[in-house]
């Protein structure tokens, strides 16, 4: 996929798609002129298959489903640097939630990707504990992604450091953040949030 | 014995990297007739030329060496200052110790040598110099304008404006130029048409501009300020002076079919023509290649539907001489073509790109045309093959230009906006509509360019692919275009149904022949040199000679419109004076020794030699020597190498002068 040829014609530009991501992100992708500092500054272009800038010259082009084949977007750690340093004002962090967000609601390729199975162990812990509880994270993470043994030995450590806790520690205000989550998922519904 | 002052100049480090300036000095404060000498830093700075102004007084010296750069760069300072401290300035010289020495030399020592002998030499031609006085000559006040597109009528206007008298010849039946054929401007995207007609109209009403239309340069003689320049005015086969421009014979003239040149060959016209309704004159002239009376003596429809009887089919070239002070060369420039070229040609065409063959590859001018409300299609983009409109439009960039394969290595300047300015035309015209922009570079200085530029990309939604066409071919109905985004790193191909391509600007057909008829340099490409690319950029070489637009290098309106303006204020400066005063460095004849073989007349460039008779008292004829006009000489020294009696000598450059720096060595 990386290297095909692209055909481009109305047909195979889905403008529509790279419209959502800009409505979504609030930003344009037209604006960049493709300089490079996203890229130059991104802590984790050496992992992407497409770094920053290319994830937004393959929007500007209409190629939506060749940004959501690849992982780079689920790398991407959302420190903001490409936003903060761009010289044109495009919010590229925003993009990279939009790409995001598009690419689990259309049950993206990387859908399972173990990037984002993390992601959703994460908030699922927190809505049921109302804070995160490690070693049931780490447990979950090891169970569903099929690496039982994965970073096992560093359990020890972090228990004995105190670093990570036996037991879940419990919110007293559970009510309050089921609240928050039904909130986001209203807002979600409605559109006004990712 | 002379009293000569020695001046040794540092120039920077330019000199004194490779030339030990202050043994210099000191060697020729010992040549026998140098009462002073020193060096310094900048001698061309101002406390440069007062120590010159200052030894010249404090010495009681009679001549002066600077030791320096080039006379060319600063011969005119140096005099000057000479002059200012009361010295005849022919009798200040230089010594180029710069380009003829430390620039060219790497030996410290050895170059320290040959600096000291050109200051030597130069000592010796300074004794044996003459005080000069400079030559005076009458500047005719009437300015010629070669080319009638934007550049020549601005430059024709503000000239006119001052008050001057002015000729503008234009080889195109109508004044107007490429500019007259565009549709809208970049960056303001006002009609070309708008601002460009009123500006013709003005030029054929001023009092003070004659106007020749199908007209061509002959010959040009004389030299600054008195120029004879023939003019020839093509037959018209319609007289001008009777022709009241109603068009009836337009209507009339059975042969329809021509292809307009000012529509790129798109749309039609009679044999009998203007070449756009807003020409100015509105004269028509008759295309004889293609008229039947011409062709086969049967028709003169034209002549008989003719009220006022302006047709004349008898009609013949005629010459005109006209006295000018001042030429402005405005010729502009054409578009390269993707043709096949002849094998030996520096340029080539694109083969990949079917060398022209498609019908639905044009040029940015064609496409000008479309976009043009007073173009063939009336405005409408419509694709050339068959009339459709195309939905997807591929725009290439540097076609020609930064090429170096295809013979040019340039950028053509002007294409990165046009280009931009296309996509927008077609967005606005074309709504469901895609454009494609393959792009090396997007070169967009310049006021609001860059703004203009990324509104296209960003608002009016045209696709820019930075790479560059590999090939184009026709598939069905449609033209493949094989090209590659370098950003992504992948091959894109489009299957396009029109592609414009911003072809190269190139000198007009025939500049390197006019360039030759004036007498002024040109590029390998042929375009106009100017004197000096940061300092003189709108004088050419030749004095007197000016130039404004694309025949110097592709420009844009803005850049033409300034330079025309400012190749106008340089003639008003020159015409501003009522005489010239020229360098008196000009041949002399020693009538005495001369026998009269003319020989100086064969060879002399400028056409300076006459004859002229010595009678005595009786009016008895003597004898016939040569005699040279000081006005027209341009102070070659060809006459006095070629005089077998050693009868003339350049003044400067005596013979005398000359043995006398060869025996000092």
């Amino acid at each position: 996929m990386k290297n095909k040829l692209m055909h481009l014609s109305n047909e195979t530009m889905n403008v529509g798609f790279v419209k959502k991501v800009e409505a979504l992100s609030g930003t344009s992708v037209r604006r960049c002129f493709q300089c490079g500092k996203c890229s130059a500054g991104c802590p984790m272009t050496g992992f992407m298959e497409h770094p920053p800038n290319r994830v937004v010259r393959l929007l500007q082009l209409g190629q939506g489903a060749r940004v959501l084949a690849g992982r780079s977007i689920w790398y991407c750690a959302s420190c903001e640097t490409c936003t903060t340093r761009c010289p044109n004002k495009v919010n590229l962090a925003a993009i990279m939630d939009a790409l995001r967000k598009l690419s689990w609601d259309a049950d993206g390729p990387s859908k399972e990707s173990y990037v984002q199975l993390a992601n959703r162990l994460f908030i699922e812990n927190i809505r049921t504990y109302g804070r995160q509880y490690e070693l049931r994270l780490g447990a979950a993470f090891n169970m569903k992604s099929g690496q039982f043994l994965k970073d096992l030995m560093l359990g020890p450590k972090l228990l004995s450091r105190g670093k990570m806790k036996l037991f879940h520690q419990k919110n007293k205000n559970l009510p309050e953040i089921e609240a928050i989550f039904n909130r986001i998922e209203e807002m979600r519904k409605k559109g006004e949030a990712l | 014995m002379s009293r000569i002052g020695v001046f040794v100049c540092h120039c920077g480090e330019n000199i004194s990297r490779t030339v030990d300036v202050e043994r210099v000095a000191k060697e020729a404060g010992e040549i026998p007739g140098v009462a002073y000498s020193c060096d310094y830093k900048y001698m061309c700075s101002d406390p440069g030329q007062n120590l010159l102004k200052k030894a010249v007084a404090e010495h009681n010296l009679d001549g002066a060496l600077v030791a320096a750069c080039s006379p060319r760069m600063h011969e005119k300072t140096f005099r000057k200052a000479a002059s200012a401290a009361g010295l005849n300035p022919y009798l200040c010289e230089m010594g180029n110790i710069r380009e003829h020495c430390s620039w060219v030399h790497e030996d410290r020592e050895e170059a320290t040598a040959k600096a000291s002998d050109i200051v030597k030499f130069m000592v010796e031609r300074v004794k044996k110099g003459k005080s000069l006085a400079p030559i005076t000559v009458p500047v005719t006040k009437k300015a010629l304008i070669i080319g009638g597109g934007i550049a020549g009528i601005q430059a024709a206007l503000d000239i006119a404006d001052a008050g001057h008298q002015v000729v503008m010849v234009e080889r195109e039946p109508s004044i107007g130029g490429h500019m007259a054929q565009l549709s809208e401007t970049f960056p303001t995207l006002d009609c070309s048409q708008c601002i460009m007609t009123p500006k013709m109209v003005d030029v054929a009403n001023h009092p003070n501009i004659t106007l020749y239309t199908y007209a061509e340069i002959e010959k040009v003689d004389g030299y600054i300020g008195n120029f004879q320049v023939t003019v020839r005015k093509k037959a018209r086969s319609v007289d001008e002076s009777k022709c009241t421009g109603c068009g009836v014979c337009m209507t009339k003239c059975p042969k329809k079919k021509i292809p307009n040149d000012f529509d790129q060959g798109h749309g039609m016209r009679t044999a009998i023509y203007v070449p756009f309704p807003q020409a100015v004159p509105n004269t028509p002239v008759i295309d004889r290649q293609n008229c039947t009376m011409f062709q086969s003596g049967k028709c003169g429809v034209c002549q008989k539907v003719c009220g006022p009887g302006a047709v004349d089919f008898e009609q013949q070239d005629t010459l005109t001489v006209e006295s000018v002070g001042a030429i402005v060369v405005a010729t502009g420039f054409k578009l390269y073509s993707i043709e096949r070229k002849p094998e030996e040609s520096a340029i080539q065409g694109y083969g990949e790109f079917g060398y022209g063959t498609i019908p639905d590859i044009i040029d940015g001018m064609t496409f000008e045309r479309l976009a043009s409300a007073s173009g063939p299609t009336g405005g409408r983009i419509l694709r050339p093959s068959d009339g459709k409109e195309p939905k997807q439009v591929v725009f290439i960039q540097c076609v020609g230009s930064r090429a170096r394969e295809k013979g040019i290595s340039y950028c053509s300047k002007v294409c990165c906006m046009y280009t931009a300015k296309h996509t927008m035309l077609y967005h606005h015209k074309v709504h469901d509509g895609q454009a494609y922009v393959f792009y090396m570079d997007a070169r967009t200085p310049g006021k609001g360019y860059d703004e203009f530029w990324r509104r296209a990309v960003e608002e009016e939604e045209a696709v820019y692919i930075r790479g560059m066409v590999s090939r184009m071919y026709q598939r069905g109905d449609k033209i493949v275009v094989m090209g590659s985004d370098t950003l992504v790193g992948v091959q894109v191909e489009i299957e396009a149904d029109l592609v414009v391509m911003a072809t190269a600007v190139q000198a007009q057909d025939g500049a390197d022949l006019l360039a030759q008829k004036l007498g002024i340099s040109y590029d390998k490409y042929n375009f106009y040199s100017e004197a000096h690319a940061k300092l003189k950029p709108v004088e050419c070489a030749t004095a007197g000679i000016y130039l404004a637009g694309a025949c110097q290098g592709p420009k844009d309106i803005p850049d033409t419109v300034s330079q025309a303006s400012a190749a106008a204020a340089k003639v008003m400066t020159l015409f501003a004076k009522d005489q010239l005063e020229r360098d008196p460095v000009v041949a002399k004849v020693n009538e005495k020794y001369c026998v009269g073989c003319l020989a100086c007349k064969k060879v002399c460039p400028y056409g300076a030699v006459e004859e002229r008779e010595i009678r005595d008292r009786q009016g008895n004829l003597v004898k016939v020597v040569a005699n040279v006009n000081p006005g027209v000489c341009g102070g070659c020294g060809t006459c006095q190498a070629t005089c077998p009696s050693k009868s003339v000598e350049l003044d400067g450059y005596t013979d005398e002068q000359i043995m006398a720096m060869i025996e000092s060595l």
